[in-house]
């Protein structure tokens, strides 16, 4: 009974643990995101009183991250509903039409996923140099479909496989072309292994740092990622406007996790759970 | 309305062997027609090449007299009914119903009331606005064939749409469809393995094994008259009996008469002329008796409608079923089911012997298995 | 990344399988194409082209794009006795080994505390998994600040339990600064590790459990002999997707501590880069061949874990 009881609240004390070791780091940036630097250099782990709310507005002002965001939205946006599209397009035709070739190409695409992209770094780089799309928005948005295309490509073969045949057959019946099924059939139905794809693409779109700092230098259009970067060297010892700076780029992700949880995790975790 | 026509039709896929192997097979407008065989033989690669989903490999499919071999699907006027339903999961069982004619160009409130008169002929009407997941199973089945129906195709092609109903629901939709048959006057063509459901159903019942046609015919006609020791037993519950007797020839006073016989057994074959019969002295015969032709006891003596066949042995079981009683009964090694009466005296284990008409015998080449016609 | 590498038992199996099940009325080639095309085309150019074009580039010294020197196999020579290269293998080839035997190991742990009916399942569930979705530049940031000498948390806790001789300059020890960052990235992906193996748990027979319960099996038994064997296939996906992510390391490096001190923390992508971009050498030829070179390790890797992979589970099944 005692021993029981004890690795009762051993649990407990190692669920408590965990938790205030996953969530204070950033909860201590949300709290210092609302005091100046003054006050954090007096004492890092004080509570804000008063909170500096304008601290936020000063922030985005005083920097570009309007700009950032705009950039980040747009590229991401943008290269996620191309992802989708093309994806869904291959994805569909691989599981659902039998010709020769069909488990190569899978084969090949399959094997891509696994390949770190640095290896690729300095050609992509070349390449868009040489077609006038280095420092583009359009130049990363394509690097960007290219990274995630195989993974999202794997995933939705998965899933529309799963469709019963007879559903397409009834569509043909009643008339509808290819491409006629593709839109009005399986897009529809394949729409919650679609949403989780664009989750994962999105999330892991809206951190990427690497290809974005290699291939844009023009600070009008940085990214999200690299514009904290820029953030942080500008502030260098403005501890509590970085924090400013960071929680402004968090809260997005924040807010949408707050109302998605579980299809957000559904949407990360795609790739591995099997 | 159409006719359909297969001739020579085959299909492999692949480099696979033939999952259906020549068949030829004309429908006539307005028939109700069945294709009946075991799983793989073949029933729903017919079905789906007439529909249009998979392509002939050699032969030719007409519809209507139009050579429809290279016809996509959607340009065939045919609707289907999936055994697993296929509705559209994402649709309201109102947009399932107008799907296929929304394709088809067809004016606006023609949709609305054509969906709607199928809805009130199918009683689905308070359902129109529910997702097929939101429905029971025998509810989605009567969307599937209202799908089917609101397209008025010139044929219908149905693939098992019954068999994922319970016992109750099944004879109902059955009866449904026989209903909208004789409204709709349409061709229809229907794939099971259910025998009942053949045997009520069809106008003819094309009966398939291994990709081929065995035999087409009025369902009576395939049950009395078997083509084959395949047909005899796949028709049937429980199936034909199928008994191996030499057959030989007998002297009695009103002459020569055809029999089968060994120490337990003789089968009168006064149906067929003793000159038929010559040639197979000898040899064993394929006898077939029906259960419910079997009778328990010897055969009197003093009968007039000719001879009586018998057969001895001993009972290994008894099934009562309630109104009727099944005899499993052991004929030196060859298992023989008897459909009796309710009552039956026997038991397990005890020595019988059955009797049985003449009339009730069929006979079959013990070479090709095919039946060898009756002439009286 | 999360998600990146998709192998596992199932992958493979239906990829030596004939044709998924469908049309055999063969489609068109036109259909095929608009469906197919645009992927292979993106495929095309922007993965097979530029890996093609960077095994050619590292032939090559290209001081000036425009004027690629043709040098044979130079460069692979002067990588051979590259010792900061050998030192960038080696730290990478720790963070691949070690950090995902954390993670997962981290991760299993704690879907089992989670798995023992405790309250506030779903809450801790989320909680826990809020590190994945920030990215590396704030999860940076933030830890540099966590390991600051003089006021980060861990110092201060350390100096507030009176072991004050255990705080140090996290990052600025050559000694400790790979310790500290691959404990940064465990504590970024345990969360989603715990979630994955969280559902495994869920999903495995509860019959099973049961049984092992009746057979009086203690906590650690039923961990031992039944929990890990069975969750196995999904531990080891988990450990390559962790492994393949870890080959690729790095924002988290380049902006904590730019491989640094002392090329302590120095990894393939961290050299790459400075190679490429940030030291003054402009010649894009050599780390092209470091790349040629780190994509054969990858494959090699890769078809050894997969051959591991396989062989297991014709145990598993
Ligand atoms: N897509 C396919 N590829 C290869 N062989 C197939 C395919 N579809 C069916 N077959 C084969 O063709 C044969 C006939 O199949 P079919 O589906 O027509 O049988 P069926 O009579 O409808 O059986 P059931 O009553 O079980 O539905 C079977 O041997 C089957 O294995
Ligand atoms: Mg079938």
């Amino acid at each position: 009974m005692v021993s029981r009881a004890l690795g009762r609240g051993g649990l407990m004390a190692i669920l408590v643990a965990y938790t205030a070791f996953a969530g204070f780091p950033f909860l201590w940036v949300g709290t210092m995101s609302l005091r100046t630097t003054t006050e954090i250099a007096y004492n890092h782990y004080g509570w804000p009183s008063p909170a500096h709310w304008a601290k936020f507005r000063a922030a985005w002002i005083d920097s570009a991250f309007n700009t950032y965001f705009t950039n980040s939205a747009t590229v991401v946006i943008g290269s996620v509903a191309v992802i989708t599209l093309v994806g869904a397009a291959a994805a569909h035709c691989l599981a659902r039409y039998r010709f020769r070739g069909n488990r190569l190409v899978y084969f090949i695409l399959f094997s891509s996923i696994i390949l770190p992209p640095q290896i690729v770094l300095i050609a992509v780089y070349q390449t868009l140099v040489e077609y006038n799309l280095y420092d583009t928005l359009w130049g990363l948005g394509l690097v960007y479909v290219s990274l995630q295309l195989p993974l999202t490509i794997y995933l939705l073969e998965g899933f529309f496989a799963r469709i019963p045949q007879d559903l397409f057959d009834a569509a043909k019946v009643d008339g509808y072309g290819d491409f006629e099924i593709f839109f009005r059939l399986v897009l529809p139905v394949g729409m919650p292994a679609i949403a989780t794809t664009v989750i994962l693409n999105f999330i892991l779109l809206w951190n990427e740092f690497l290809f974005a700092v290699v291939l844009i230098s023009d600070d009008e259009l940085r990214t999200l990622p690299v514009g904290i970067q820029r953030f942080m060297g500008d502030h260098f010892q403005d501890i509590g406007m970085i924090a400013t700076g960071v929680m402004i780029s968090v809260l997005p992700v924040i807010v949408v996790y707050a109302f998605f949880s579980e299809k957000l995790i559904q949407g990360m975790t795609a790739g591995a759970v099997k | 309305m159409a006719t359909v026509q297969l001739e020579s039709v085959s299909k492999s896929y692949g480099n696979g062997p033939l999952a259906v192997d020549s068949v030829d097979l004309s429908i006539a407008d307005g028939e109700f027609m069945v294709l009946l065989g075991p799983s793989g033989c073949g029933k729903s690669t017919t079905l789906r090449m007439i529909a249009g989903i998979e392509s002939i490999t050699s032969g030719q499919l007409s519809i209507d007299g139009r050579v429809v071999n290279n016809v996509p699907a959607r340009d065939r006027d045919i609707a289907m009914v999936f055994q697993s339903y296929a509705l559209y999961p994402h649709m309201t069982v109102a947009d399932n119903l107008a799907f296929g004619l929304r394709r088809r160009s067809v004016p606006k409130p023609e949709i609305a009331r054509r969906v709607r008169e199928v809805s009130d002929l199918l009683g689905l009407a308070p359902y129109l606005a529910r997702k097929p997941s939101a429905l029971s199973g025998g509810q989605r089945q009567r969307v599937a064939l209202g799908r089917a129906m609101v397209r008025e195709p010139q044929v219908f092609l149905f693939d098992e749409p019954l068999s994922n109903l319970d016992a109750a629901l099944r004879v109902n939709t059955r009866n449904e469809l026989i209903r909208q048959h004789h409204r709709l006057g349409s061709t229809m063509i229907y794939v099971t393995h259910d025998q009942v459901e053949a045997m009520t159903m069809g106008n003819r019942v094309c009966v398939m094994n291994a990709g081929r046609v065995v035999q087409i015919g009025s369902p009576l006609e395939v049950y009395w008259n078997p083509a084959d020791t395949f047909v005899a037993r796949f028709l049937g519950s429980p199936p034909m009996n199928l008994l191996e007797l030499p057959a030989s020839t007998a002297t009695s006073g009103t002459g020569d008469w055809c029999r089968a016989s060994n120490e337990n057994a003789t089968v009168p074959l006064t149906l067929w002329h003793p000159a038929t019969l010559a040639p197979y002295a000898g040899k064993q015969m394929i006898i077939g008796v029906r259960a419910e032709d079997l009778r328990l006891g010897p055969p009197a003596e003093t009968t007039s409608t000719g001879r009586l066949g018998w057969l001895h042995g001993r009972i290994d079981a008894i099934e009562p079923l309630g109104a009727e009683t099944l005899v499993l009964v052991s004929a030196n090694g060859t298992e023989v089911t008897a459909r009796l009466g309710r009552d039956v005296s026997a038991r397990v284990g005890e020595a019988v012997t059955l009797s049985f008409d003449a009339a009730a015998v069929h006979l079959f080449d013990p070479v090709t298995t095919k039946a060898i016609a009756r002439e009286r | 990344m999360p998600g990146q590498v998709a192998s596992g038992p199932s992958a493979w199996r239906r990829l030596f399988q004939p044709g998924t099940g469908g049309d055999t009325s063969g489609a068109s080639w036109l259909v095929l194409l608009l469906f197919l095309g645009p992927a292979l085309l993106v495929f095309g150019a922007m993965i097979a082209y530029p890996m093609a074009r960077t095994i050619y580039d590292s032939f090559f010294t290209i001081d000036d794009p425009d004027k690629p020197v043709w040098i044979g196999l130079a460069n692979y020579v002067t990588l051979a006795g590259d010792e900061t290269f050998r030192r960038a293998v080696l730290n990478t080839l720790i963070w691949s080994v070690a950090a995902p035997v954390l993670d997962v190991g981290v991760g299993l742990l704690l879907a089992l505390c989670l798995f023992a009916k405790v309250p506030f399942t779903r809450f801790l569930r989320i909680a826990w998994f809020t590190p994945v979705l920030l990215s590396y530049v704030v999860v940076a940031i933030v830890w540099l600040w966590l390991y600051n000498y003089d006021w980060g948390i861990v110092n201060v806790m350390f100096r507030a339990v009176g072991l004050g001789g255990l705080a140090s300059a996290w990052l600025g020890n050559p000694h400790l600064a790979l310790g500290s960052l691959i404990f940064i990235d465990v504590w970024k992906w345990a969360g989603f590790n715990m979630v994955v193996c969280l559902a495994a748990i869920h999903s495995l027979p509860s019959e099973v459990l049961e049984a092992a319960e009746l057979d009086n099996c203690g906590w650690g038994g039923k961990l031992r002999f039944v929990i890990v064997p069975l969750l196995r296939p999904t531990l080891l996906n988990l450990y390559i997707l962790a492994f393949v992510a870890k080959m690729k390391v790095f924002d988290l490096v380049w902006i904590m501590t730019q491989g640094g001190p002392l090329w302590s923390t120095e990894t393939v992508s961290t050299y790459v880069y400075k190679r490429a971009f940030a030291w003054n050498t402009f010649d894009l030829g050599y780390p092209a061949t470091i790349a040629s070179v780190w994509f054969g390790v990858v494959i090699v890797t890769v078809l050894l874990l997969n051959r591991l992979l396989r062989s297991r589970e014709r145990v598993e099944f």
